[in-house]
């Protein structure tokens, strides 16, 4: 009946502003919502968390909001982006809500379930939709009961249900809501005012209706198809650890624009599909072309699914990556990319975030600020930069309004004194993210601990570990979970020897800044010499970074 | 609506609350429905309780304020003590009907995450979203789970204090469909008021929730003690009659458990151990 | 100060709570436990209203039974718009009465589905929810081509009137009586619109337009 086709299941006008609607076909409960930059998202209409529909949550524009604990999907890729329970973790599983094909046309939106793309459907240009018309009635039997009916003006409907007649003409189209559930959708062409030959045919169809409900009604009504929702990864069933792995994805650059001094903007956009969902904070390994391997925070506010954007400062003494995407990197040009990963998340369950942002530090920052501004939550930003020509997304922060403060070529002494005054008072619920180089990060660390605010309040992100390492240390690891023992000797990192047993986390920078290889420590005492971990996780001695942290102790055990 | 589907042995042999004592006044029978399966009761005029499902008599239990009968061969009620302290108020805050299964009922009584969304300005408010770490165990041999050292941040935390702060909850879920959470009572900041949601599953999509409380108040009114309570239930509604599927379903992948649903995770497992159907959609063996 | 007989779970004066809001006014809520108390079957309510029926609004000496007339009385006298009650407009409120009308069915039909099923009372809910089907096929129909003619509201062309307020309630809490909504599109467009009215607040069984407002 309706095979291998596209199917109408909600006409333009039913996705108003801000709407989420509820269809159905074939059984499959579907929740529709329009984003503000006219994306139309055929999903499944079920939250993945506990199953509650997604048509009674809430369309912000740029992502759907679950009403039950307030999880939330990006538009177009339906990631989920934030977890409100456990505001301080990333999701770092890909909890995806199942999304179908779609397209817009004749004023109707359709989609279909088959696994490739079918033809698409033939409509005359323009022409105005009907109002649908649901019935309790098989879908076959609707598409036989309306073939060879004549709506006045139009001539009878052939079993294609197009007709041709003076008034104009006419294409109706059946959905296959369910077993015994169907929906009258239709386009008309006419020279007729619109209206009243809409509710012409509004009363041709519903005149319809009943003829059809009454032959209906002298069989069974058939069984609803069953519902059977997907199951979720096994990975999604099992309580969340953290996990990363190292799939690459293949992306265009699509525009590569200098929008400060020394400074670009990469757009990044897909091959083909979708980019997973991001969360404000987040960082991508970029591939580049010369072998070596960055890490670069997306700038994206969340809704901005469509690429990702990402910004990079020429480093003058750049060891080939910042000089090699500024000098030899153009449009039109391929990389690989891995997922996102979220080192440096932002919790949304605080009365007031104070951002601090030092040069191209502002790059996590600004997407973490679309963020709050989105949520309606209360933040100021404060840009440190040298000069007016060195601060970049220039309409990024114009979109802040007056939660931006700039703080313009202030000298080491000044910056700190700047610091100093917004940090004095620490607050209740209130957080502070910090990104920047590094000597103005340790400044930062050391006003506020001196502010007395507590540790757990004050998040970083170094671009990089600028402290030496110290590889002088020989001791033996141990692997709780893999029962191996290994030797770590000097001048060797304990995930260089994780890597080559083949027992090795995902790792990606590789000098203590991105959390990224981070193992837990069941007994040792680690010698951490990364700048990721905070005075008090360090303090407390059960993570370690692999890649650059050692043991003062003979031997560490890991949970690995 | 309510399918007669036979119920597994472990939802059959237990009791079942069918109404609020209150309620039942002497010689006027009334009727309700436990697995599809229409019950009828009476007080008779010499005060004696009778339930029938029209064949044959069903065993009587008056607990908690509640009439309580089995279509199986029930043990023991499981022990609200603070029931029977003398200086608490027992109140039925009423019994409301919902269109979804009685398991996806307690597992959303079990629920802290969705206080500040569902809840709003009562139990929780936004941006007070997390759920921290708690601990869940099994006790008395397997028969009952309890979820400890529960804390999720409320507005107007008690009757004194105007600021939000975090309240402690204990929860016990002791039968599959009945459920009694404890939390630090306004008056007495020392002891804990028990709040129970009783469901009666009268289909397999389908209950009624008796609500009991056991409180030490005595400032406010049954009245208002009901009217609270509804009001939260009656919060809850939309929310439970908007799942799909209606039934709670006990696949490990059905849906995506967090730390935070640790309570419901092990709820989840313990029907699937005693091979509870009814109401669920089992894992397939 | 005016005084309103309520019941929390009751649509009947939840319509009169969301106009007294909209209004801004202050006003007493006397809780009247109809459930599970029965209380509006006690001496005590009789003799405030015989008819033992929620909501009844005292305002100074004058005392007011039935929602309807209520939201009559307030918006006449209270909205200084004249919107909610446009008392100039002989067609416009033969119109606002043609709607109260239906929102009575509602009352009959959605309504007592929903008591049917959630407190237990003794109706016909098969036969409430068919009624309510009828009327919902009604509403959603008049709303599509409202929207096409360009306007958001039921009666008048740029502004929500008394009717809209009471129609909104029961069809918002139709789920509770197992009358879905999911082929009535325009109606769900509606009610996201009344959920936006300024000063718009809410009842048990019914979501903010915004989370967690």
């Amino acid at each position: 009946m309706h095979d291998k086709t596209w199917v109408p299941v909600a006409n333009s006008t039913d996705l108003a502003p801000h709407h989420v609607f509820q269809g159905r076909l074939m059984g499959q409960e579907l929740a529709i919502w329009r984003a503000d930059d006219g994306h139309v998202n055929v999903w499944e209409n079920r939250c993945l968390h506990r199953g509650v529909r997604l048509s009674i949550g809430i369309n912000t524009g740029s992502e759907l909001v679950c009403q039950y604990h307030g999880w939330r999907y990006a538009n177009r890729n339906a990631g989920c982006t934030y977890i409100p329970a456990h505001p301080a973790d990333a999701p770092a599983r890909t909890i995806c809500s199942k999304t179908w094909p779609v397209i817009e046309t004749g004023g109707l939106i359709w989609t279909h379930f088959e696994d490739r793309d079918p033809p698409l459907p033939e409509l005359p240009e323009g022409g105005a939709a009907l109002r649908p018309l649901p019935l309790a009635a098989a879908p076959e039997m609707v598409r036989e009961s309306l073939a060879g009916l004549a709506p006045e003006g139009f001539g009878p409907l052939d079993e294609t249900l197009q007709a041709r007649g003076p008034a104009g003409s006419l294409h109706l189209m059946v959905q296959p809501a369910d077993a015994g559930r169907a929906v009258i959708r239709g386009i008309v062409q006419s020279d007729e005012p619109e209206l009243a030959l809409l509710r012409r045919l509004n009363l041709f169809l519903r005149s319809a209706r009943d003829q059809i409900l009454a032959q209906a009604a002298l069989t069974p009504a058939p069984e609803p198809i069953p519902h059977r929702p997907e199951r979720v990864s096994e990975e999604l069933a099992e309580m969340p650890e953290m996990v990363s792995g190292p799939a690459r994805l293949r992306v265009q650059v699509a525009k590569k624009e200098l929008v400060a001094k020394d400074i670009v903007a990469l757009e990044l956009e897909p091959l083909r599909g979708a980019l997973p969902a991001s969360q404000p904070g987040a960082h991508i390994d970029v591939a580049l072309p010369n072998g070596l391997l960055r890490q670069y925070s997306l700038v994206n506010a969340p809704g901005e699914t469509g690429r990702y954007v990402i910004g990079v400062k020429r480093e003058p003494e750049s060891t080939g990556g910042s000089a090699a995407i500024h000098d030899s990197l153009a449009e039109g040009d391929l990389l690989a990319i891995s997922e996102p990963r979220n080192n440096f998340t932002l919790r949304r369950d605080v009365e007031e975030t104070i951002l601090v942002a030092g040069g191209i530090g502002v790059t996590p920052l600004l997407s973490m600020a679309a963020a709050l501004k989105d949520d309606g939550l209360p933040f100021r930003l404060h840009y440190f930069a040298g000069s007016e020509e060195q601060i970049a997304f220039g309409e990024r922060l114009a979109a802040l309004g007056d939660r931006l403060v700039n703080y313009i070529g202030l000298d080491p002494e000044k910056t700190a004194l700047a610091l100093k005054g917004i940090l004095k008072s620490p607050a209740p619920h209130a957080q502070v993210y910090v990104c920047g180089p590094a000597p103005m990060l340790d400044v930062t660390r050391a006003t506020a601990a001196e502010a007395g605010w507590p540790d757990a309040a004050v998040h970083f992100e170094y671009f990089a570990n600028t402290r030496e390492i110290d590889t002088s240390s020989s001791f033996r690891i141990e692997l709780a979970r893999s029962a191996v023992t290994l030797e770590v000797p000097a001048g060797r990192s304990i995930l260089s020897v994780l890597q080559e047993a083949g027992v090795a986390p995902p790792s990606s920078c590789c000098q203590g800044a991105c959390g990224t290889c981070m193992a837990r420590v069941i007994e040792g005492e680690p010698d951490h010499q990364d700048v990721y971990l905070s005075e008090a996780e360090k303090a407390a001695g059960d993570k370690i970074l692999t890649c650059v942290s050692r043991a003062k102790s003979d031997r560490l055990i890991l949970d690995l | 609506m309510n399918t007669m589907t036979q119920p597994d042995p472990f939802m059959l042999n237990q009791w079942y609350p069918i109404a609020s004592l209150q309620e039942i006044l002497p010689g006027q029978p009334r009727a309700t429905k436990l697995f599809g399966q229409r019950i009828s009761y009476e007080r008779n005029v010499a005060g004696a309780l009778q339930v029938s499902d029209g064949s044959r008599a069903l065993p009587v239990l008056e607990q908690y304020g509640c009439l309580w009968t089995s279509l199986g061969e029930p043990d023991e009620l499981f022990d609200v003590p603070e029931y029977a302290e003398p200086d608490r108020r027992n109140v039925n805050a009423g019994s409301v009907g919902v269109q979804v299964s009685a398991q996806r009922g307690i597992e959303n009584f079990l629920d802290m995450g969705h206080f500040p969304y569902v809840h709003t300005g009562i139990l929780g408010a936004l941006p007070h979203t997390e759920v921290k770490e708690y601990n869940v165990e099994m006790i008395r041999d397997g028969r009952e789970i309890i979820a400890t050292e529960c804390l999720f941040y409320q507005p107007m935390a008690s009757t004194v204090s105007t600021s939000g702060a975090d309240v402690e909850y204990i929860y016990r879920v002791p039968h599959p469909t009945c459920s009694v959470l404890y939390k630090s009572s306004p008056m007495d900041e020392k002891r804990l008021d028990a709040i129970a949601l009783f469901g009666q599953p009268t289909g397999e999509e389908t209950f009624r929730g008796h609500m009991v409380l056991s409180i030490l108040d005595d400032v406010n009114t049954d009245d208002f003690i009901s009217y609270f309570q509804l009001h939260i239930f009656g919060q809850d509604k939309p929310i439970l009659e908007n799942q799909m599927p209606k039934r709670l379903p006990l696949d490990p992948r059905a849906e995506t458990p967090i730390r935070a649903d640790k309570t419901s995770i092990m709820y989840r497992r313990w029907l699937t151990g005693h091979g509870v159907t009814y109401g669920t959609i089992p894992a397939a063996a | 100060m005016i005084k309103l007989y309520d019941f929390d779970l009751s649509g009947n004066c939840y319509k009169v709570r969301l106009l007294l809001g909209i209004l801004g006014l202050e006003f007493e809520r006397k809780n009247v436990d109809f459930f599970p108390g029965f209380k509006h079957r006690a001496a005590e309510f009789l003799a405030v209203n015989p008819l033992g029926q929620l909501p009844v609004l005292e305002d100074g000496d004058l005392s007011l039974r039935d929602s309807h007339a209520i939201l009559v009385y307030l918006a006449s006298k209270y909205d200084g718009s004249g919107r909610w009650y446009p008392t100039g407009d002989a067609a416009l409120l033969g119109e606002i009465q043609q709607w109260l009308s239906l929102a009575e069915g509602l009352t009959a039909t959605a309504s007592a589905a929903r008591l049917a099923e959630g407190m237990d009372f003794d109706f016909d809910a098969e036969a409430a929810r068919k009624g309510a089907y009828r009327l919902f096929d009604v509403l959603d129909e008049h709303l599509w081509f409202r929207e096409r003619e360009g306007s958001d509201w039921i009666c008048a062309p740029a502004h929500p009137t008394i009717a809209d307020l009471a129609c909104f309630p029961y069809v918002m809490l139709s789920e509770e009586g197992g009358v879905s909504r999911e082929d009535y599109p325009a109606i769900r467009r509606w009610t996201d619109r009344v959920k936006r009215i300024p000063g718009f607040s809410v009842m048990p069984g019914i979501f903010p337009a915004q989370l967690g407002s």
